[in-house]
């Protein structure tokens, strides 16, 4: 390690998504001093990287990037992006210590304008997972457009070492023997808001192990229907062909127990009824199907989004999706029982594929944090019909999908109720240490 | 930056190849693969507009990594996109090389 610091905070926010800033931010605005350890380079979750958000259809940038300005902006909000939390102890009764690794980005932070000159001269092309590797980026890189921070960053493993990028830089902010810095941050309280990840593509045998061209995940089809996608349009992958017949199986990574995901992730009807209606406008001529167990529209405006959806001819059949096979002309054909009709195997092919995969949680803090989890891997919430964001350590809260599946709006929701439990909790010390 | 300080970076960034190796070389195979696959790929658009199977036919390449070459050449200016073609979008060569 090359430096060390130490800084003091009220409140420590692991995770700069959705969840994450609005608790950072409902502490800030009451005068609180926050810390937000984000692992990207850029703050905003899976939110930013979405195209639309239902059932309103809300672009999900135009809602996500004033909430990442306001926090990259408030007095009282410190960003610690592309950082590893080694660990979070309790140093005493009053203060949490968290241990978090600053990687290297070999650019220099408060040097770097984020003109990306050095992208545009570096010769290495490296298949983009921002974009779901649907298009390349350079080995040195602005992680995506709307990224806060616009820092560039370089990724040694696919790094040639030839100079460019430093010889164009008009700061001088190329460093190429940058070093880790070790933080040490101390804070009084902790709201954890570490988000998901999606079940991956490859788990199920019959669904291809990811194989198969053109079958891919609804993260994914985010970029694809995303106005900065890698295509500026929706294509399939394989070829670049228009789809006319595009397939949605629902249920692709979730109440499955031979994938260890016996829940419900709660938001894949709703995303897809999104991404198909979404579709719809991007592509008039196209057939879209749902094939779905059951379609849980729980949330506000969510059955009538529904109903929408079906008023739009997007067609929606019920069946489980048993097999998904490589067919001719990059086709995909999908395997299932007429549950509906006379119960026969039915066959049919689709151009492009997605499946609604489930979420699982990003974060495991087993190790790092003395927060228990519940046994879907979640944190748990030892009152989570009364006090929804209380952990088992006290004085940690949790916030969004870190503590088990929610849409975007219980996040938020979620996050404003752990920034006032961690809030009462400041109080509640200072009080304790004024008397 | 002086004359010392100019050899003292000179000499860091040699031993820090040493040390990057293995990587480097990686990289440097990677792009020669790669502008050969650019190469190509500008060629077959020189003839005219093209659709992505058009292209891979043309260079030997496969759909996808075609696809997926085009997608990078046109996010650098390098491509556009041109009219469409049945169920494909055509790509032609645009005028500005920053990037790609």
């Amino acid at each position: 390690m090359q430096t060390h610091r130490e800084m003091n905070f009220d409140a420590l926010v692991v995770g700069g998504g959705i969840a994450g800033l609005q608790a950072a931010l409902d502490l800030a605005d009451q005068n609180f001093k926050v810390a937000v350890v984000e692992k990207d380079a850029s703050i905003g979750g899976k939110m930013i990287r979405l195209s639309k958000v239902f059932p309103t259809l809300d672009c999900a940038s135009c809602i996500t990037t004033p909430k990442m300005a306001a926090s990259a902006h408030h007095e009282n909000i410190t960003l610690f992006t592309y950082c590893d939390l080694k660990s979070i102890s309790r140093e005493s009764d009053t203060v949490l210590a968290a241990r978090v690794v600053q990687k290297p980005r070999y650019v220099e932070a408060d040097k770097c304008i984020g003109c990306r000159q050095c992208e545009y001269g570096c010769p290495v092309h490296v298949p983009d997972p921002e974009q779901g590797n649907f298009s390349m980026r350079k080995a040195i890189y602005i992680p995506f457009s709307n990224a806060i921070p616009q820092i560039a960053l370089m990724d040694v493993e696919n790094c040639s070492l030839c100079g460019k990028c430093a010889k164009v830089c008009p700061t001088g902010a190329v460093n190429y023997f940058q070093q880790p810095e070790e933080l040490v941050i101390r804070a009084k309280t902790a709201v954890l808001a570490t988000g998901f990840r999606l079940t991956p593509l490859d788990q199920k045998p019959e669904y291809g192990k990811g194989k198969i061209l053109n079958v891919i995940s609804s993260l994914d089809m985010e970029r694809l229907l995303a106005p900065h996608g890698p295509y500026q349009r929706v294509l399939r992958p394989s070829d670049g062909k228009e789809p006319d017949a595009i397939a949605y199986v629902q249920c692709a990574g979730s109440r499955d127990k031979t994938l260890g995901v016996s829940y419900c992730s709660r938001v894949c009807c709703m995303y897809a009824i999104k991404q198909a209606m979404l579709l719809s406008g991007a592509l008039p001529l196209a057939d879209i199907t749902i094939y779905y167990m059951d379609i849980r529209a729980f949330g506000k405006g969510y059955e009538q989004f529904f109903q929408n959806a079906k008023a739009m001819g997007i067609e929606f059949v019920k069946a489980k999706i048993a097999k998904i096979e490589q067919a001719d002309n990059q086709s995909v054909r999908l395997r299932y029982e007429d549950q509906e009709g006379a119960g026969a195997v039915m066959e049919r092919e689709h151009d492009l594929v997605v499946l609604s995969l489930g979420m699982v949680p990003e974060w495991h803090p087993e190790g790092i944090c003395p927060v228990g989890c519940d046994t879907d891997a979640f944190i748990r919430t030892p009152m989570s019909r009364l006090s929804p964001t209380l952990t088992d350590m006290e004085g940690v809260f949790v916030a969004g999908v870190a503590a088990g599946p929610k849409d975007i709006v219980d996040t938020i929701a979620e996050a404003g109720a752990a920034a006032m439990e961690a809030s009462n909790y400041l109080n509640k010390l200072n009080k304790k240490a004024a008397a | 930056m002086n004359e010392t300080d100019k050899k003292s970076q000179k000499e860091a960034l040699k031993a820090l190849r040493v040390q990057r190796k293995a990587s480097i070389e990686r990289a440097r195979n990677a792009v020669k693969e790669q502008n050969k696959r650019v190469k190509a790929i500008v060629a077959a658009l020189k003839d005219g507009a093209k659709t992505v199977p058009e292209i891979a036919a043309a260079t030997g390449f496969s759909t996808p990594e075609t696809l997926l070459y085009v997608a990078t050449l046109k996010k650098y200016g390098r491509v556009g996109e041109g009219p469409k073609d049945g169920d494909y979008f055509k790509y032609e060569l645009l005028e500005s090389k920053a990037g790609a």
